[in-house]
């Protein structure tokens, strides 16, 4: 690994665990060995740096979505929402710290003031709930979901999903084993009468 | 009549041995096949799948919904369900899923040194040395990577996994068989109570571990006479909900009498320091001109976590010195070109940050004390034992933290 994506990495974990503020520069070059001048040979300042991490977890995010589709062997439009309701948690679980991150309040009120903050915030959304208004659209056309605002019906699920995201970011519970019901309460959620579900 | 499992590295001519063996003892042969197949059937997982549980590489399963524990506690069960049978051979990997107290089980395993398995490879699958050399790297490593996540060791090869670990080369098929089946009729394995007792456990602990992690729980699971306990092994903030939920679930397998719930509190979720300072050095370069035994000790120190790199020659380590950050340098003293004795004055005037530990065959008092008075970190002689190695890498990145610190 290179020194520079050490010193990322170990900065993700240090603004998840205190944040913004409480991140110090210091104590980062202490949990690398890399010296200060190194860190601000790589990075700007504080706020540069997390700007490089935001942007990351907005590549890292919007990269695996691609591929997931890519990948993906989708029949209908329910099937892709639920893919998706899947993928998102899976990621989640795969990314911890990330999410952390994702779950502070401080980067969204950077992004009332710093436009490129602002600009990758909103990637990630737009991403993450494209994908469930994709999959909402192509089942109102194929015939397995009813026909509900697709648009403001992805966002709700999206808070949904993310909640549920957040109990395990948070520890709260073992989200794992409300998996199944989650994707049943989806498919209640959405699925149009004339779709005979499977099983 | 007793059980015998099959282990053994790649290459090392564990087919025939089989084969002999099933000759001598007319014994049912079980595979890693078997098993996944039931583990299919069980789980409803794709077989491709649960087949990726053997390798370490990155995982393509679900880790939000635990699916490679779910997919080795079926394994487990699997196993256990296979276990009612007896003369039989289990060969592969679930082979070590087996408990080491159930004791009508004998426990063989195949080794071999590395030019034995590389001529295997090239006379029985057609390799070139490079293709043999990189396969078994691989495979060795996800041995290794299985072993430690069922015993926390990352030595497929430690002795006290089996009854038996058998060295080929040297030994035809024939010979190891006979020896396995000699050790058989030797000893006496068959059921006694205690043994018969264990395997009940056995069984009922991956019953109800197999239940709960179906459904979605990551938890392991002990049993004794009927008493489960279940081990949470994470933090969770609302225990109670969680207790209750396990509690319910794993009372309604048939044979479970009580079940109880501990929080093992040792794989709470490392600390940021705890993470970041494993307290092992995540750069070691490895200078020497023995290229076989370079290569061999740069992967031993990956089996530790150790990221490690190899350069053959004085000169080509000076260039890594000057375009990467290495932490520590571990060097022969002996080599063509400028020696370690170069290396060393260079590295220690330049970038004193750097530990340099030498590793020599042909070091007399002399060049040690010499090294020494460089500023080696320290001087071993070859042949090193590889924890002792590992204790003085450890030694050496503490004093670079240290110093990170106090600066």
């Amino acid at each position: 690994m290179s020194k520079k994506n050490a010193i990322l990495l170990a900065a993700t974990e240090l603004f998840s665990q205190k944040g913004y503020e409480g991140a110090s520069m210091a104590e980062l070059s202490r949990m690398t060995g890399a010296a200060g001048g190194t860190i601000f040979h790589h990075f700007k300042n504080k706020e540069d740096l997390f700007l490089n991490i935001l942007r990351g977890i907005k590549e890292i995010i919007l990269n695996s979505f691609d591929q997931y589709l890519e990948d993906g062997n989708l029949k209908n439009g329910m099937d892709m929402v639920e893919g998706a309701v899947s993928f998102y948690l899976q990621l989640a679980s795969q990314m911890p710290t990330q999410f952390l991150l994702l779950h502070q309040h401080f980067p969204y009120k950077m992004a009332e003031t710093n436009p490129v903050c602002r600009d990758y915030l909103e990637s990630i959304y737009n991403c993450l709930l494209d994908n469930f208004e994709k999959g909402i659209v192509k089942g109102q056309k194929d015939g397995t979901i009813e026909n509900v605002p697709a648009r403001k019906c992805a966002m709700i699920l999206f808070s949904m999903v993310d909640g549920i995201a957040r109990f395990n970011t948070y520890q709260l519970y073992n989200a794992g084993a409300l998996y199944d019901e989650l994707i049943m309460m989806c498919r209640k959620m959405l699925r149009s009468d004339a779709y005979a579900p499977r099983g | 009549m007793p059980i015998i499992t099959l282990f053994s590295g790649v290459f090392c001519g564990k087919k025939t041995v089989l084969k002999n063996l099933k000759d001598r003892t007319g014994y049912k042969h079980v595979t890693d096949d078997d098993i996944v197949k039931q583990v299919e059937l069980l789980t409803g997982l794709q077989e491709s799948k649960i087949r990726r549980a053997f390798s370490s590489k990155t995982s393509v399963f679900n880790e939000f919904t635990h699916e490679k524990e779910c997919s080795i506690a079926h394994m487990r069960l699997a196993v256990a369900e296979m276990l009612m049978d007896e003369e039989l051979i289990i060969d592969g990997f679930s082979s070590l899923l087996i408990p080491g107290n159930i004791d009508h089980v004998l426990r063989v395993c195949l080794v071999a040194e590395m030019p034995y398995r590389v001529a295997q490879a090239k006379t029985n699958h057609l390799l070139d040395e490079k293709e043999a050399k990189r396969t078994i790297r691989q495979e060795d490593g996800d041995r290794a990577a299985w072993i430690e996540a069922l015993h926390s060791n990352p030595d497929p090869w430690a002795g006290e996994l089996y009854d038996m670990v058998i060295p080929m080369q040297g030994l035809d098929e024939n010979q190891a068989g006979a020896l396995i089946e000699e050790y058989l009729h030797k000893n006496v394995l068959h059921k006694t109570e205690p043994s018969e007792k264990a395997y009940e456990n056995f069984l009922l602990s991956s019953r109800v571990q197999a239940v709960l992690c179906k459904a979605g729980h990551d938890v392991t699971a002990d049993a004794k006479h009927g008493a489960v306990v279940v081990h949470i092994n994470k933090h969770v903030l609302m225990l109670d909900r969680l207790e209750d939920e396990l509690k319910s679930i794993a009372g309604k397998v048939p044979g479970v009498k009580s079940v109880a719930t501990r929080v093992d509190m040792g794989y709470q979720r490392c600390n940021i320091y705890r993470k970041h300072e494993a307290g092992v050095p995540s750069r070691v370069l490895l200078v020497d001109d023995e290229r076989e035994f370079v290569q061999t000790l740069s992967e031993r120190l990956q089996l530790r976590d150790m990221g490690s790199a190899v350069v053959y020659d004085g000169k080509s380590a000076l260039n890594i010195v000057k375009n990467d950050e290495p932490e520590v340098i571990i060097i022969d003293l002996k080599m063509p070109g400028i020696d370690g004795i170069g290396v060393l004055k260079k590295v220690k005037t330049e970038r004193p940050d750097i530990e340099v530990v030498v590793l020599t065959g042909h070091g007399s008092e002399k060049d040690r004390q010499m090294c020494m008075d460089l500023g080696a970190f320290d001087y071993l002689q070859k042949p090193v034992d590889i924890n002792h190695l590992s204790k003085v890498l450890k030694n050496a990145h503490k004093k670079i933290q240290g110093r990170v610190q106090g600066a």
